[in-house]
C-alpha cells in the first residue's frame, strides 16, 4: 500500500518486542492495523475492506458506500 | 553465530537473481553496541545487533541491487527526526530516491521474514500489487498517513 500511495507509511511491528506500544494500541491479537494512531481492526481484511478502512481512519469518507463486512474481526474503533 | 545459515543464503541470492530488478535502499536505525549491554527498560536494544545481521543479508544476497545505510540513532538524532522513526531497531526499505516508507520495526523473524523479502522485491520491481480500483481510492488521500501493522513471529 505504501508503494501505491507516497503519502503512506506502512510499519510492521512486532509486537512482543515494543510491549508498551502493543498496550498503548491493546494490541491483544494479530494482526492488528493501527491508523494514524486513532483507528484501529484487528485480523486480515480483503484489499478493498483494508483500504477502506484506511482511508477512512484517515478521515477521507468516499462517495461509494462499501459493503457491511461480516466476520468477528473486522470491526473498526475509533 | 550466524544468524542465518548458509543454505539460506544462497537460496536467498539465487532467489534475487532473478526477481530483483530495480534499486534498493535498505536504512537501518540501530544503536550498535547496545545488544550485550544490560540497560534501563528503554536503553538498550538487544536485536540490534541481530537486526544488523538480517540488514547485511540482504545487502549480501544482492549488492549490485541492494545498497544499506546504517543510522546510529544515538547519534544522529537530527536524522532520527527528519525520518520518523519511533523505536530501533528498524528497517525501512525504499527506492535510491526517498526514505523508505516500508518499515519493520524489531526483529523481522518467523512469518515476518518473508514479508521483508516481498518488501524489498515489491520496491525493487516497484509493484504495489494492489487492484486499479484500491489505487484510485488510495489517491483521495490528502495528507500523510501511517499504518502500524502489528504482527509477531509465529
Amino acid at each position: 500500500m505504501a508503494l501505491a500511495s507516497p503519502l503512506i507509511r506502512a510499519v510492521c511491528v512486532e509486537a512482543n518486542e515494543f510491549p508498551q506500544l502493543s498496550n498503548q494500541f491493546r494490541v491483544r491479537g494479530v494482526p492488528h492495523t493501527v491508523i494514524n494512531r486513532k483507528a484501529s481492526f484487528v485480523g486480515a481484511l480483503p484489499e478493498r475492506d483494508f483500504v477502506m478502512a484506511v482511508l477512512e481512519g484517515a478521515g477521507v469518507t468516499m462517495d461509494e458506500p462499501h459493503d457491511e463486512v461480516s466476520g468477528p474481526s473486522t470491526e473498526i474503533s475509533a | 553465530m550466524a544468524l542465518i545459515p548458509e543454505p539460506v543464503r544462497q537460496q536467498l541470492k539465487d532467489r534475487f537473481d532473478t526477481v530483483l530488478t530495480g534499486p534498493v535502499h535498505v536504512t537501518l536505525y540501530t544503536k550498535p553496541g547496545s545488544s550485550r549491554l544490560i540497560l534501563p527498560a528503554g536503553l538498550g536494544c538487544p536485536t540490534c545487533e541481530d537486526a544488523r545481521q538480517m540488514a547485511e543479508l540482504l545487502r549480501d544476497a544482492a549488492p549490485e541491487k541492494i545498497t544499506l545505510e546504517v543510522v546510529d540513532v544515538s547519534r544522529d538524532a537530527a536524522r532520527v527526526e527528519i525520518d520518523e522513526v519511533a523505536d530501533v531497531p528498524t528497517i525501512a526499505i525504499g527506492s535510491n530516491s526517498e526514505t523508505g516508507r516500508v518499515r519493520f520495526q524489531g526483529l523481522p523473524t518467523g512469518t515476518e521474514f518473508p514479508a521483508l523479502i516481498d518488501a524489498v522485491e515489491r520496491v525493487s520491481r516497484s509493484e504495489h500489487g494492489l487492484s486499479e480500483e484500491s489505487v484510485a481510492a488510495l489517491a483521495e488521500l490528502t495528507d500523510p498517513t501511517e499504518v502500524l501493522v502489528f504482527a509477531t513471529p509465529t
